[in-house]
Order: C-alpha cells, then sequence, then structure tokens
C-alpha cells in the first residue's frame, strides 16, 4: 500500500500484550475483593426433569457455607440470555425462556442450585450435601428426534407443541415453490444432505463472574462477557434491580469467540452476592464449561441446485435444521443470520432459504464466531464441488463462473458494494498454484492420498440488515494533549482497542502511547451493542473516525484564534494545529490550556461524544485453499499447507489482521477434522468434556499457513475498513472437505468432523 | 483439615516454607498462597498448559503438580521471569512476535518457551512445535507464537 496514511497499516503490537506477555494482566479470575465468597452450581445429571423438592439443610450447615440458592427462593422472571439490542425490539425472534433456576431442568448441566462459601472447595463440597428429589420428563436428546412430528417436546416453549423455537426463517428471491420449481426444471440438479456437528469455543479462560452487591442496591459485576450493556438489561430484568444500579465490568477477556456473548452464570453471583451481602466469586471447571455454557448449533443442511449445463447455477434452495439446545438463546437470530449469508456470494437467479432451530435436551447452543455461517459455508462449499464434478469442471472455473461481481444486485435485488469474491479466488488459485497442485496431486503414493480443495466464505460487517446497528465514542483531550478514548466495542484479545486507536491516531496525530483506551464498562463507556458481528472496526472504526473528526475540528477551531488564521489555512501534524501559510503552529496541549482558561470564550473542555449508526449491508470475503493428505489406510488426515485470502477492504492493522486469520484456520480444522462434542442418547451427556476427548488441533498438527489481503477499500468503511474475525474462520472447513474428497478421488463426503473413522468407512464403501 | 505438611522450596529465586494441605496442588499454593497470579487454571486437567511452571529447568502444568513433593525443589513462574534480567527477552519476543492475543495462554508458553531454550538454544521448527504440544492456544493458531520462539531463540523467519 502507498504511504498515504501515518497509522492505518501499520503493524502496532495489541494493546496489553506487553501486560499479559508477563502475566501480570488481570483476568477475572486473578481479582480478589474484600471478604469475598465462592461460589459453586449444582448442575442437573438429567435431560429432562421436574424439581419436587429440595432440601439444602445439611449443606446449609456446614462450616462455611454462607448461602444456597435454588428454584423455590429466587425470582422466576423470564429472561432471553441473547437478548442483544434494545430489550423488547423483536420478542418473537428472541422468545424468553430462561429463568436464573427453573422448576424444571431441561438438559444435563442445567442450574439447579447454588451455594456461597467461604472457598471453593467448601462450596463445591456443599453441592453434595444438597437432596433433590426429581420427577424424570421425556427427553429429546437428537435433533432428528426433536425434528419428528410427534416427539415429546424438549422445551414447553416450542411452537404448536413441537420443538420449534420461535419461528422457521424462509424467504428468497421468489416464493418457495417458484425456486424449487426453477430446481426441478433445470438440466442439471443435485441435492445434497450434510451434518455438521456441535463443537465448543474452546476459549482458555473458563467462564468466570464476579458479582458485589452493596448495601444501598447496587450491582457491580466483573465479567469476560461480550455484551455488557445487554447484560445489563438482561440481569436488570431477570432480578428487577433498575438499569442505572447496576454496573458490568468488561475484564481482560481470556478468549470468548461468542461464547461470552450471551449472559451466562451472572444472575447466579449476583444473587448470591444479594443473599450474604458478601462479594462472590463464579469460575466454572473446564467440564462445566463444556457442558454448562454455550457451543455451536449442529446443523442438518440439505442443498438443493439446479444447474445450467455450461454450469451457471439457476436456482439453490437451502434447508437447514439448527439445534438450538434447551433454551432459545441465539437460535432463531442464529437461523437469520444464516439466511443472510445464503444470498451473497453466488449469482443464482433464484434463491431460496428456509431454516428452523429445535429446542432438544442437550446442552445450550449460542453464538458462536461465525453465528450460523460456518455450517452454511461448509454444507454449500462441498455441494459446489459435487456439481463441478458431475459436470467435470474445475471447482475454482465453476466457482468463477457464479460468483457475484462487485457493485452487482444479488438475486434479492441488493446492492453488493466492493465484494471481491472473485478476486479472492482468481488471486487465491494463481498464488497457491491451484492447477499444478491439482495436477500433482493425481500421482499420490501408496496409503498416501494427497488433496487439493478449496471453500470460499462471506461474512457481514456489523448487524445490519438483521438491527441497525449503533455504537457510541467520546474522546476527551487531556492537558497535555494526549487523548481518552471511551467505547462499548470489547476488546476480547483481537486488538479491537488497537485498531481503534489507530483509526484515533490516523485522524489527530496522536501517538498510541498518549491514547488511553477505555472500553466496556456500562458506568463509564457510552452505550455499544457488543462484541459479536465483526462489527468492531467497521462500526466502532467508522464511530471513532467521526469522534475524532469533531475533536479535530474543535482544536481547529480554537486554533484559528490562537494563530489568527481562517481554519482553510490550518492542518494537523504531529500533535500541533499548523498554519501552512504562516508556518507557524500552536501545540494541542496550548490548545486545550487556552480552552480551559477561556482565551478566547467561555471556559470549555475539549471534548467530543458522537454516535454512529449503520444503514450499509457490507460484506467481508475469502478464499480458502488447502493441500492435504490423506492416509487411507488409518484414515488420518495431515493438512499440509493452507493460504487464506481475504477481503476484508483496507486493512487497518495487518498483523492483527493475519492473527485473526491464524485462530479462524485453526478453529476452522478442528470444526473440519477433529472437534465434536459428543452427546449420550440415552442420558444426554457430554461425553467428551475434557480437552483430552475433546481435540483441539495442537501446535505439531497445524500446517503452514499463508494470509494473503486484498485490500480494496469499501466506501462507507472506516478509511475503507470492513471485516475479518468470523470471515477468517468461515471458509477454512469447506476448503478441507473439498481437499480431502479430491484426496479420494472424488468422494461425497456429507458430515464434519471427517474423523478416521468416518474417513474409513467413506473409503469401504 | 489436621494433617498439615511443612515444605521448602525456592520461588522465583527465594527461599520459602510452607504448611500446606495434602490435596493442595502448586497451582493452589501459587495463586491462592501467594497471590501469583500469572500462572493461569485453564483445564486443571494437565490438558492445556496454562498452569506451566518450571520446577528445577523442565515445564510443568502446576494444576496437578501435588504441593507436597516440592520439597527442595526450585520453581520458576512468569512472574519470576519478568523479573530476570536473563530471561525477559522472552516474553518480549512474544510481545514483538505479534504472538500475544488474549494472552490466556501466554504465561504458559513463555514458561515453555523458556524451558525449550534451556534445554536447546537453537531449536528448529519442528522441535518447537513438538516441544509446545501440551500448550494449547485458541487464538493464534501457534503461528505467531512459533515465530516468537524463533525471536527468542535469535533468529526471525520473516525477515
Ligand atoms: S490448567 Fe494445568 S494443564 Fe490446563
Ligand atoms: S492467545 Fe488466546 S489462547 Fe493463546
Amino acid at each position: 500500500m502507498d504511504n498515504q496514511y501515518i497509522s492505518v497499516g501499520t503493524r502496532e503490537v495489541n494493546s496489553d500484550s506487553s501486560m499479559k506477555s508477563v502475566g501480570a494482566a488481570c483476568y477475572i479470575d486473578d481479582i480478589r475483593l474484600p471478604r469475598m465468597l465462592h461460589c459453586a452450581i449444582l448442575f442437573s445429571p438429567h435431560a429432562h426433569a421436574r424439581i419436587k423438592h429440595i432440601d439444602t439443610s445439611k449443606a446449609e450447615a456446614l462450616d462455611g457455607v454462607r448461602g444456597v440458592i435454588h428454584c423455590f427462593n429466587t425470582p422466576r422472571n423470564l429472561y432471553n440470555s441473547a437478548m442483544r439490542f434494545y430489550t423488547d425490539t423483536s420478542p418473537s425472534d428472541m422468545p424468553k425462556t430462561e429463568m436464573i433456576f427453573d422448576p424444571v431442568v431441561k438438559f444435563v448441566g442445567d442450574r439447579v442450585a447454588a451455594v456461597a462459601a467461604e472457598s471453593e472447595d467448601i462450596a463445591r463440597k456443599a453441592l453434595s450435601y444438597i437432596e433433590v428429589a426429581y420427577e424424570e420428563l421425556d427427553a429429546v436428546t437428537t435433533l432428528e428426534h426433536a425434528m419428528q412430528e410427534h416427539s415429546p417436546q424438549a422445551n414447553p416453549a416450542g411452537i404448536d407443541g413441537t420443538n420449534v423455537c420461535g419461528a422457521a426463517v424462509a424467504y428468497g428471491s421468489g416464493s418457495e415453490q417458484e425456486v424449487l420449481l426453477e430446481v426441478s426444471q433445470s438440466p442439471v440438479r443435485l441435492t445434497s444432505k450434510f451434518r455438521t456437528s456441535r463443537v465448543h469455543h474452546a476459549y482458555l479462560e473458563p467462564v468466570c463472574h464476579i458479582a458485589s452487591y452493596t448495601p444501598d442496591g447496587h450491582l457491580a459485576i466483573w465479567t469476560s462477557g461480550q455484551n455488557v450493556f445487554c447484560f445489563r438489561d438482561v440481569l436488570s430484568e431477570a432480578l428487577g434491580i433498575p438499569q442505572n444500579r447496576i454496573r458490568l465490568i468488561k475484564t481482560t477477556c481470556g478468549g470468548a469467540f461468542g461464547g461470552k456473548l450471551e449472559v451466562m452464570h451472572e444472575p447466579v453471583a449476583a444473587l448470591l452476592s444479594k443473599a450474604t451481602g458478601r462479594p462472590v466469586k463464579l469460575r466454572l471447571n473446564r467440564r462445566e464449561v463444556f457442558s454448562s455454557t454455550r457451543c455451536r448449533h449442529e446443523a442438518l443442511i440439505t442443498i438443493q441446485s439446479g444447474v445450467h449445463a455450461d454450469g451457471t447455477l439457476a436456482a439453490q434452495h437451502v434447508h437447514s435444521a439448527l439445534n438450538t439446545g434447551a433454551y432459545a438463546t441465539s437460535g432463531p437470530n442464529t437461523a437469520g443470520a444464516q439466511s443472510g449469508k445464503t444470498f451473497v456470494m453466488y449469482r443464482a437467479k433464484h434463491m431460496f432459504y428456509n431454516g428452523t432451530p429445535y429446542y432438544t435436551n442437550t446442552p445450550i447452543a449460542g453464538a458462536m464466531r461465525g453465528y450460523g455461517c460456518p455450517q452454511l459455508m461448509v454444507s454449500r462449499e462441498a455441494h459446489l464441488d459435487r456439481i463441478a464434478r458431475a459436470l467435470s469442471m474445475d471447482p475454482v472455473e465453476f466457482r468463477l463462473k457464479n460468483a457475484l461481481e462487485p457493485y452487482a444486485e444479488n438475486c434479492m435485488g441488493k446492492p453488493m458494494h466492493n465484494a471481491r469474491l472473485i478476486q479472492c479466488i482468481k488471486e487465491g488459485a494463481e498464488r497457491f498454484e491451484w492447477k499444478r497442485r491439482r495436477e500433482e496431486a493425481r500421482t499420490g503414493q501408496g496409503t498416501k492420498a494427497r488433496g487439493i480443495g478449496m471453500g470460499a466464505a462471506a461474512h457481514g460487517a456489523g448487524w445490519y440488515p438483521v438491527y441497525q446497528d449503533m455504537t457510541s465514542v467520546t474522546m476527551m483531550m487531556n492537558n497535555d494533549g494526549s487523548l481518552q478514548l471511551l467505547t462499548g466495542i470489547h476488546d476480547l484479545g483481537t486488538g479491537a482497542k488497537t485498531v481503534l486507536a489507530q483509526i484515533a491516531k490516523e485522524v489527530l496525530t496522536v501517538p498510541l502511547d498518549l491514547i488511553q483506551v477505555i472500553e466496556a464498562d456500562t458506568a463509564v463507556a457510552p452505550l455499544d451493542l457488543g462484541a459479536q458481528a465483526s462489527r468492531s472496526t467497521y462500526i466502532g472504526g467508522n464511530c471513532v473516525k467521526e469522534c475524532a473528526e469533531e475533536l479535530k475540528r474543535q482544536l481547529t477551531k480554537e486554533a484559528t484564534g490562537l494563530l489568527e488564521q481562517e481554519e482553510s489555512e490550518l492542518s494537523v501534524k504531529g500533535m500541533h494545529v499548523h498554519c501552512t501559510k504562516t508556518g507557524r503552529s500552536v501545540s494541542f496541549a496550548d490548545i486545550v490550556d487556552s480552552a480551559q482558561k477561556g482565551t478566547l470564550g467561555p471556559q470549555r473542555q475539549i471534548g467530543a461524544f458522537r454516535s454512529f449508526c449503520s444503514r450499509e449491508a457490507v460484506y467481508s470475503y475469502s478464499a480458502v485453499f488447502a493441500d492435504v493428505e490423506v492416509d487411507t489406510d488409518s484414515g488420518e488426515v495431515e493438512v499440509k499447507e493452507m493460504l487464506s485470502v481475504h477481503n476484508s477492504g483496507t486493512v487497518i492493522n495487518p498483523a492483527l489482521a493475519e492473527g485473526q486469520v491464524h485462530g479462524g484456520v485453526h478453529m476452522g480444522l478442528g470444526y473440519a477434522l477433529s472437534e465434536d462434542m459428543m452427546i449420550d442418547e440415552q442420558t444426554g451427556k457430554v461425553e467428551n468434556p475434557t480437552f483430552k476427548k475433546y481435540r483441539l488441533f495442537r501446535s505439531h498438527e497445524m500446517p503452514r499457513i499463508h494470509v494473503h489481503f486484498l485490500e480494496e477499500p469499501e466506501e462507507s468503511g472506516p478509511y475503507g475498513a470492513k471485516s475479518i474475525g468470523e470471515c477468517a474462520t468461515d471458509g477454512v472447513a469447506g476448503a478441507i472437505v473439498n481437499a480431502v474428497s479430491h484426496a479420494l478421488g472424488g468422494a461425497d463426503i456429507d458430515r464434519i468432523p471427517m474423523t478416521p473413522e468416518y474417513l474409513k468407512s467413506l473409503i469401504r464403501r | 483439615m489436621g494433617d498439615k505438611t511443612c515444605v521448602s522450596f525456592t520461588l522465583n529465586g527465594e527461599p520459602r516454607s510452607l504448611e500446606l494441605e495434602p490435596r493442595w496442588t502448586l497451582l493452589h499454593v501459587l495463586r491462592e498462597v501467594y497471590n501469583l497470579t500469572g500462572t493461569k487454571f485453564g483445564c486443571g486437567t494437565n490438558d492445556c498448559g496454562s498452569c506451566k511452571v518450571l520446577i528445577d529447568d523442565n515445564p510443568v502444568n502446576s494444576c496437578v503438580y501435588p504441593a507436597k513433593k516440592l520439597e527442595g525443589k526450585r520453581v520458576l513462574t512468569i512472574e519470576g521471569i519478568s523479573s530476570d534480567k536473563r530471561y525477559m527477552h522472552i516474553p518480549q519476543a512474544f510481545v514483538n512476535a505479534h504472538a500475544v492475543q488474549c494472552g490466556f495462554c501466554t504465561p504458559g508458553m513463555v514458561i515453555t518457551a523458556l524451558g525449550l531454550l534451556l534445554e536447546d538454544p537453537d531449536p528448529d521448527e519442528t522441535k518447537i512445535r513438538s516441544y509446545f504440544t501440551g500448550n494449547l492456544c485458541r487464538c493464534t493458531g501457534y503461528v505467531n507464537i512459533v515465530e516468537a520462539v524463533n525471536l527468542a531463540a535469535g533468529r526471525s523467519t520473516h525477515g
């Protein structure tokens, strides 16, 4: 990139990394408040049961126990933990199905009771003294069972006696019949059914909260959650405390990936703090994190496409069933988000999406990096390769023929902005030497079969068009010209704070070490909608840019008096306002001083507040390429090399953006090959709730990863930026599935993860 | 709680004597007794490496290390590394290589890097990758962590 910027495009180090690297950063579990108690939760051993009676007398008699709560002594206000906009915007989209303690437990891992005690050991010991009488109910532990017409209800909130959560999301370029008719009348027709597994975020920092309820009726909560303002609103609703008396403070976050976007067990800590009059800390252990937090929606996706003989996609119908687990939380929204991505990649004139979340008596699915997108992308990219095979077309050629052009209108009549999917695929194929590798792969040796595959993906930059997206930023200049930047944007370790500071620097020339970014504290920071929807750079960045520009106007205006020059003669450089005509300049510190002394008018502070609202549906794109080797005896896959090409608009910080892609690839590889939260069909228990059995890719298993950004600026983005967080992982599994299929001579893969057992059975077939 | 044991060991260069309960792990001792919170609890089951410390120069998962075995041992935690001039370049290499995202795995990674470099000052990439197999990271895909170890060993592969 040329040097038009002083800060945009530089490889600044992630803020806080010098603290984190020496163990000095303070995560929640590192906070110790005076008189703090520790909490432990009793989780249901049953998949579905009514609690008839709870006897806590023995637990309460235990030395060191200070409080015990459960469904018979706590409020039963219904809420939706995934509420993420103004609380009551769309109740039909976000059914309220959760209580802090529900007298009917709906999955193994649902909350039954909780204890606060002088130590975690005592609290955990006390759990075993709580006596609960359950009446077991019929349970539904699989998605297929939940979908059957006369299956029992996993949650009574299911629509019309079924397990449907909320309403089906169904719309397209025309009616469903029309689109299906177009499919059936096409010369080439293909239907694929694909299953994607339930996976966990596997953030390294276990879920942890501290709550402190004080005698004046105020509640403070420390969380590493991703959406403090909505947490405040949900807690206010669940506990009946006015919003002004609840303060949510986001601490340093040890990884989240969507897994900390929804209210978790904060209300439990809050109630125990209220009951005991002391601060309460809750930290889950890893088993509990697997069973009693959130996970990705398992999905069954059926795609039907009609194709012309020349390889042009004519029509496509996507049917998706999502397993939302025991409660609604994000279910309907996930289908909604999935639906949107259906229409923004390929050019078929006729497209339709029909998706439904179903309740089951299994751990709650919720937000996870990609939010419905990875399921759709892997299924469809595998499907597209099948079509290419059926037509004897090269997968790259086939996609190039069908990908949406920049600034085109999609089948829904929506403008595509600077959508560079085609360029991602083309450049990726060239850089990866697609043709050479595909040729070479034909000549495999012995039991090692080599395969080359690709997959593409798209992801938004913010909430729009699902909701209007907005955030606010406050910036204040200190007396020495340094800056305070207050934002509700949450940095989960991604570097969001650094990116925002870089944008402020671009406008104001203030170096990063003179910008204090204060994030996500409901008592201090202005409103924001949380770290989700890949929105931090695009939404937060736009807002910071506008706010910084407002601050710059104030500085320049004050300087017109000090330098006795017109505004048009002035510019900002190195924390000074310069006059090009006279060569004179005045420092930011002197300008602030002048404003505060009231030299040129009433005394005032140099500071700005700005809200930014987005009404643009903007998408980032990726094309991912993989070179793999499959051992046809053992079914083991070794991923040798990958290239991930991204159209994220201008890259504000290449080092951080590459880091997002590296992590996204890691998550996508696990999704494709090894990660699966297995649920015992009989009991509903998570069978593998440890890092020993739930297999994340480890350092020696990772391929060489190349990352390339096409820096095509997006007009509506800050300095042309779009998004990266979720797009980094969306396309990975598709590339791996297609590479493995290529290695196996075009085998039709119909599920992930592609475990060795699965691949062996496929090879035998 | 009765049967307490007493152990003497060195912690980040300082001699320590501690009366402990038999069930305590080293991680518990570090975090709850000495308030050394740089060492992290990630799983408690010996699977993630967030809780790594050096015991007599070898990386060990402190979450499963019984505190009663500490007698006569030399324990080095992330806090010890960051205040030791000989080792400070290692956390700095993690910063410079952009190997820190959420940072929860980082103290364990830095400890492991020191363990490796004490054993082999010039490890190749294969060696690095296999040495770090007990350390999980969900954020970085290990790419920049490997680079950080290269940097700490006095090499840069990215130029
Ligand atoms: S916390 Fe010790 S290995 Fe994970
Ligand atoms: S940096 Fe987040 S787990 Fe490694």
